[in-house]
């Protein structure tokens, strides 16, 4: 599953603008459907199912709480495995984060301690679901607020690891790499050269807030300078990988996510930026 | 560099607002009857008492028509809670799973002298809600744009409701008063030889006559011989 039919910069479908899609059937390469929203049926469905019939999908998800030390919801797998074969769609991902513990679920991606033993786990969790999907997965990179004492990895040599041991793809999110350098005080390029670029299959591209000395990844506004310019410098190092918009707060009209995704994808195809 | 405190704080906002934001959009009604700041008093009490148990965003708020119940500072809105429930119901029914039509050639071919066992089902996702007040022209009048003027008699008499979807559309149906006898037997698992033998107010439509409008209307969507119904 090393290659996909995705190319160029997609959005993330978002129910405001299923009306304006179906109707107009805009330029957009590919959608990134939030998996969460279609597990149950009904219209959500039955819209993604349209859009589907033109347009490649990503599935992008954030319950599969691989961090966790609660067994693999199997239901909720369960309930994934039949939209994958549904949608049949491009990508399948997931975060590096845990959302649940002891069966509770609160609904925000955890970070994890960068230790051996959580490495170890992580990877043993991936493996299940890829088995279950039938498919490798991407794992998305978050934008942690806390760091733990006693780690034995920096983020990005975790994430290269568990690519490896895992034998899944990663989904590197531009703006959270900046969001961390900036709130954790690393150079963001480092982490760029550290990840293994075979492994880096799609980009995220969003906007955050800055709060005193504290950036916060938000996803309710455009991508902002310091995201376009490290974006620039990934394009570099990973080259023809697809690029999403993601906004899920305050969302704008379509054509605002458009001409984000315009932008994109100037600057991977060396065009004058709109 | 910002305290620990505040960056874990940060999470707490986080995951207030996402609950917050999803139970306005599974409870949009209840959000213009009461307002953005007593909506937001509302998120926080339950916030506080509400466990997910789900990785779905959506399931989250299926426990709160029931503590809208016990939350004292709407007891004087008797109909919220009702009103509530419904949009609960709404909810589920809008992401209930596909399902297709009674399969009518495997319904003729069970033989006759199994049709006394035959167990009809509502659509997936369906549910019969009642209440002491015109609950569907509340969630009618706040969901669908309507001449201001209209006004809505809370005294008007209680109501009884099929709340279903076929996958493209939701619905909310008013069954007579025999069909909401039936329906509530459908949901129950009721056989269809014990249906035909209780004492139903048929109106002068027989059972024979009803079943096919059903059936066409979408209300009953499958079958099964109560052997096979689930325990």
């Amino acid at each position: 599953m090393a290659d996909s039919n995705i190319q160029g910069v997609g959005l993330g479908l978002r129910p405001p603008h299923y009306a304006d899609i179906l109707s107009s059937w805009p330029a957009i390469p590919w959608f990134e459907a939030l998996s969460d929203n279609y597990l149950g049926g009904g219209l959500p469905l039955h819209h993604l199912t349209r859009i589907r019939e033109r347009y490649p999908i990503t599935l992008h998800g954030v319950g599969l709480s691989f961090g966790s030390v609660d067994p693999l919801n199997q239901a909720y797998l369960k309930r994934l495995n039949a939209l994958v074969d549904r949608v049949e769609p491009s990508f399948v991902s997931d975060h590096l984060a845990w959302v649940s513990q002891g069966g509770r679920y609160f609904h925000e991606l955890a970070p994890l301690p960068y230790t051996e033993e959580a490495l170890e786990h992580v990877a043993e969790r991936i493996q299940r679901v890829q088995d279950v999907l039938g498919r490798q997965i991407l794992i998305e990179n978050l934008s942690p607020y806390v760091r733990f004492a006693g780690s034995d990895y920096l983020e990005w040599e975790f994430l290269s690891e568990l690519a490896r041991r895992a034998d899944c793809f990663l989904l590197l999110d531009v703006n959270n790499v900046f969001v961390n350098a900036f709130n954790h005080d690393f150079d963001p390029l480092a982490y760029l050269d550290a990840l293994p670029a075979e492994r880096v299959k799609e980009l995220h591209l969003a906007g955050h807030e800055e709060e005193g000395s504290f950036l916060f990844d938000i996803h309710g506004r455009a991508v902002q300078d310091g995201v376009w310019a490290l974006y620039r410098q990934a394009l570099q190092r990973f080259e023809q990988v697809p690029a999403l918009i993601e906004w899920d707060t305050d969302i704008p009209a379509l054509e605002v996510l458009m001409t984000e995704a315009a932008k994109a994808e100037a600057l991977r195809s060396g065009r004058p930026v709109p | 560099m910002l305290p620990a405190r505040q960056r874990i704080g940060a999470y707490h906002t986080s995951v207030d607002g996402k609950l917050g934001r999803s139970l306005e959009q599974i409870y949009p009604v209840r959000h213009r009857l009461v307002g953005e700041n007593f909506v937001q008093a509302m998120a926080s009490a339950i916030l506080e008492h509400g466990v997910s148990r789900s990785p779905g965003l959506g399931d989250y708020g299926a426990a709160f028509p029931a503590f809208l119940s016990t939350f004292r500072p709407v007891q004087s809105l008797a109909y919220l809670t009702d009103v509530a429930r419904l949009e609960w119901l709404w909810h589920r029914a809008f992401n209930a799973p596909d399902q297709p039509r009674l399969n009518l050639e495997a319904l003729a071919r069970v033989p006759p002298e199994h049709w006394d066992r035959l167990v009809f089902r509502l659509p997936a996702g369906a549910a019969l809600i009642a209440s002491d007040y015109p609950i569907h022209r509340i969630w009618e009048i706040n969901t669908i744009p309507t001449p201001s003027h209209d006004v809505i008699d809370l005294d008007q008499g209680g109501i009884r409701i099929l709340v279903w979807g076929d996958g493209h559309s939701t619905r909310l149906d008013l069954p007579s008063e025999t069909g909401w006898q039936l329906l509530q037997a459908f949901a129950s698992g009721v056989p269809f030889g014990e249906l035909c033998r209780q004492d139903f107010d048929h109106s002068g439509t027989t059972m024979a006559e009803l079943l096919p409008v059903w059936v066409q209307c979408g209300w009953l969507r499958d079958f099964v011989l109560q052997e096979e119904v689930d325990p």
